[in-house]
């Protein structure tokens, strides 16, 4: 089972820190603290769940260039921005860039953990996605060439009288293999079986 | 000659009888008795043939006898030479009635006169003044004209004969003078003229063997001579001989004929109406001779002639005296004038000058003011002039405590007799307030050097006092304002600043209520821990607020002995945020254990955070990394420390270096300029400079010195 999202609280600011996972602590949320961007970068795991509190000034790396290195990664915690007065500009382009939110200092409780349990969602959501593309590809692994040729002629939408043609083989040879396809990839229609390629092949 | 005619017959006609007298007649006598006689008798038989009933007796008198017969009236008519009658004239009142005609050949001359002469060889003798030195021959002192008539030509020549010429001899006759010189027995002589033509027409000499000096020439007088002409021979009656008489004795005389027998007689052409012997006075006048040698006959005209050199140096001296006194008179008046005009103009300039000014005596009296004094003390001139000036202004010091006069600069000056300058002091007006004002006290030394006393001047120095305070107030608003701006542009730093601890507040304290909300026992007791630490942040965020408040404040001025790394310390606060913004790396480092100066801390914190501010916006448009910022303290040598600020920054443009600590100057799009002007100004207020240097890596380096406190005060 995926284990339990954390929040990862970026901050040079070690009273800032504290209290911000004082915070989540008092409404049941698991908190990381780290005092760097740097500190962060050398934890990072994809595959812990969770969001991102990033104070985006910060000693050395900086919030935007954190999440800039974070982009290129495949997948990471959305981003939460922690902006002083005046760093506006800033969280705009961090925004821009894919920041779930920002917030300005000092800010609301309640607001920040409105915003985290966005983050959470968002998170759970763009993990959950990301599983359900790996089933389709597993399923896709296990057609044989003929059968994967027969499926991308089929999601073009071509009857099978023309695929038949295509490939050279009888018609009832080209409903054996859909036949087969739909089984192995546990497609219920022949819709489901274009959004799974969809899905996964979004061009 | 009708009418003459017509006059002797009527004078003729009328005549009284004087039958029985015998008129005498007197006749100077040089040649004997006998020979006048041979000579005259015939004049004397013509008169009585011609007035009939008269006899006429010819009288010879030698010269002296002539005045003695004169006086006792012994003769009633005398004949005499033109020089004697001068004498009788002025002496006896003797009056010529006729002047003979001297018979020269076959002329008829009624005047004669002198011959100076020369033989023609001499020719270093060629005028009068030549004949000084030499010897001179003349035929008799009474001789007027062998000898006075010269005498007259050279006395106008300021020629003495008897004193300027190496000898005057007098030969007796005309001859013998004419013939001495001749042969050379003097080099010149005079001798009356026609003389020489009478010896030369005698075959005796050559006339051009001789040479006349002082030629004259008159148109109607044919023989040589060299001075005036004077009439000859006078024919005189006497005070007591009737005028009748006197008259036709005249008219006989003028009526002769020139060729008569009497007259070919004696010598002589007739007679003429009398001439003018006026010239004859003259010349013995001129020469002081009788009847004019006596002393108080003497004649301004004689005085004048005699003494003109003398009387013309005394006339000039009187002259010269007169006009230098009246000079002098003028000179004086010109004088009074003059020092009433200065002494008004010193008035009017004592009175007019803007600052007090008073003399002071050895006593500490005041001797006298001006009127700019009695506006500014409030008190009269006649308050102030005689009375000790130190008990009227002087009397009680600033503090309220009484100022000695022993101590007073003013009774200081005269006694070492060294001016004083005082800049601030005060005086007291005659209403019990004071002033302060600046004074000179200078002493005064009469011309022989003695001190007299001192004189003051002094300037009541309320408004420049005030003008001064205004304009530090002025700078010191100045200061402010731009420290303000400073903190502005620091704003968003100091803003960061306040929100870590801000945030962590309010962060803590939500915290907190939730988790007694939600009753978590575990967490209660944490509750107070956090409680903790939020006061912590509070004070935090405090301290921050203090430090923008004691930076916008207005500075206290005095100084006091503060830690120049704690001065540092306490704003980093404020640079820290502004470095992290501008992701500059701040480096501080001090490198002092000792480090008190006495210093205004606020305005060296402007300073500072002056420098680091200009430091960091420099680095701000350094692209990417490596943006450095180094502030601290070194030690320099043992009296004072250096602060400094560095930044690895592009450095300053050569335009702006120069001039970078005027005001107005600045490299900022925005900024008034007056940062590095402002700090300038406080270092210097300080004894202390701000110095910039670009070291060979690059950047820029701002370093100031501060002298240490302890060593101040060990000094």
């Amino acid at each position: 089972m995926t284990p339990e999202p954390t929040i990862f609280i970026v901050d040079d600011d070690q009273e800032v820190r504290e209290a911000l996972q004082l915070l989540m602590d008092s409404v049941g949320l698991q908190a990381r603290t780290f005092a760097s961007a740097r500190e962060y970068l050398d934890a990072f795991d994809p595959d812990l769940p969770g969001c991102l509190v990033l104070d985006i000034r910060m000693k050395g790396m900086s919030g935007l260039e954190l999440q800039e290195q974070l982009n290129r990664e495949s997948l990471h915690p959305p981003i939460i921005m922690i902006t002083g007065h005046g760093d506006v500009p800033m969280a705009v382009r961090a925004v821009q860039a894919g920041a779930v939110d920002f917030i300005e200092k000092p800010f609301n409780d309640q607001i920040l953990l409105d915003s985290v349990h966005r983050a959470l969602e968002q998170d759970a959501e763009q993990r959950g996605r990301e599983s359900r593309l790996a089933e389709i590809r597993e399923h896709l692994a296990r057609l044989t060439p003929r059968e994967r040729e027969v499926l991308d002629l089929v999601v073009t939408g071509r009857r099978n009288k023309v695929i038949a043609a295509d490939l050279g083989i009888s018609q009832s040879t080209v409903e054996a293999h859909r036949a087969k396809v739909m089984d192995k990839m546990e497609a219920r229609s022949l819709s489901d079986l274009m959004r799974m390629m969809l899905a996964v092949q979004p061009n | 000659m009708p009418r003459l005619s017509l006059l002797l017959f009527i004078l003729l006609a009328s005549a009284p009888a004087w039958a029985a007298q015998t008129v005498r007649i007197g006749i100077l006598s040089h040649r004997g008795t006998a020979a006048t006689l041979a000579r005259w008798q015939p004049t004397a038989r013509y008169l009585e043939e011609t007035l009939a009933d008269t006899a006429f007796q010819i009288v010879p008198l030698d010269f002296s006898e002539v005045p003695l017969a004169v006086a006792r009236s012994r003769v009633d008519f005398i004949l005499v030479n033109s020089g004697i009658y001068v004498d009788l004239e002025v002496r006896y009142r003797v009056s010529r009635i006729a002047t003979l005609n001297n018979r020269r050949g076959d002329r008829a001359l009624n005047r004669f006169g002198g011959v100076i002469f020369v033989r023609r060889g001499r020719q270093d003798l060629r005028d009068l003044d030549d004949l000084r030195g030499r010897t001179f021959l003349a035929v008799d002192q009474a001789s007027l004209g062998g000898f006075q008539m010269a005498w007259r030509v050279f006395h106008e020549q300021g020629i003495d004969p008897y004193r300027d010429f190496r000898r005057l001899d007098f030969a007796g006759t005309h001859d013998a003078v004419v013939l001495g010189v001749l042969h050379g027995k003097a080099d010149a002589g005079t001798v009356r003229s026609d003389i020489l033509e009478r010896m030369a027409a005698a075959g005796r000499i050559r006339l051009r063997d001789f040479r006349v000096l002082h030629l004259r020439s008159d148109p109607d007088f044919p023989f040589l001579h060299s001075t005036r002409l004077y009439p000859e021979w006078p024919f005189s009656k006497l005070r007591h001989t009737p005028n009748a008489l006197a008259q036709r004795v005249a008219v006989a005389l003028l009526s002769m004929p020139p060729d008569h027998p009497a007259a070919v007689a004696g010598q002589y052409a007739g007679w003429t109406i009398p001439l003018d012997y006026q010239p004859v006075h003259d010349l013995f006048r001129a020469l002081h001779l009788p009847p004019y040698d006596q002393e108080p006959e003497f004649t301004l005209q004689d005085a004048l002639a005699r003494y003109w050199p003398v009387l013309l140096l005394g006339l000039s001296a009187f002259l010269v005296v007169s006009a230098l006194s009246a000079w002098a008179i003028r000179l004086n008046r010109h004088l009074a004038r003059a020092k009433r005009r200065l002494e008004q103009r010193h008035e009017l300039i004592l009175n007019s000058v803007a600052d007090g000014i008073y003399g002071v005596d050895l006593e500490g009296n005041s001797t006298f003011v001006n009127r700019a004094m009695e506006r500014i003390t409030g008190w009269s001139a006649q308050e102030l002039i005689g009375r000790n000036q130190h008990e009227v202004l002087h009397h009680t010091r600033a503090n309220g405590r009484p100022h000695p006069p022993e101590q007073c600069p003013v009774y200081a000056a005269y006694r070492d007799n060294r001016p004083r300058f005082v800049e601030d002091d005060l005086f007291w007006r005659s209403d019990g307030s004071a002033f302060p004002v600046e004074y000179s006290a200078t002493p005064l030394q009469d011309e022989h050097g003695r001190t007299l006393g001192s004189v003051v001047v002094f300037r009541d120095i309320t408004e420049r006092k005030r003008a001064r305070e205004q304009a530090r107030l002025r700078q010191q608003e100045l200061t402010r304002v731009a420290r303000l701006s400073t903190l502005g542009e620091m704003a968003s730093g100091i803003a960061h600043e306040l929100n870590q601890p801000l945030t962590a507040i309010t962060t803590n304290a939500r915290a907190c209520v939730r988790l007694m909300e939600a009753g978590r026992a575990a967490h209660l007791g944490q509750c107070g821990d956090i409680l903790d630490k939020i006061a912590g942040q509070a004070e935090r965020a405090g301290e921050v607020i203090r430090q923008i408040r004691r930076l916008a404040r207005k500075e206290a001025p005095e100084r006091k002995p503060l830690s120049l790394s704690g001065l540092i310390r306490g704003i980093l606060v404020f640079i820290e945020p502004d470095a992290a913004r501008a992701e500059v790396d701040l480096k501080v480092t001090f490198a002092v254990e000792r480090d008190q100066v006495l210093v205004q801390g606020l305005l060296i914190e402007q300073v500072i955070l002056n420098l680091t501010r200009n430091a960091i916006e420099a680095l701000s448009t350094l692209s990417g990394r490596g943006r450095r910022l180094t502030l601290g303290t070194r030690p320099c040598d043992h009296t004072c420390i250096e602060c400094f600020v560095e930044d690895n920054g592009p450095g300053l443009p050569p335009e702006v270096r120069d001039r970078l600590f005027e005001p107005f100057v600045t490299t900022k799009a925005e900024g008034m300029g007056l940062g590095l002007s402002i700090s300038s100004g406080i270092l210097s207020a300080h004894g202390s400079r701000l110095e910039m240097d670009t070291p060979a890596e690059g950047g820029t380096r701002f370093h100031f010195r501060l002298p240490l406190a302890d060593v101040r005060s060990e000094s």
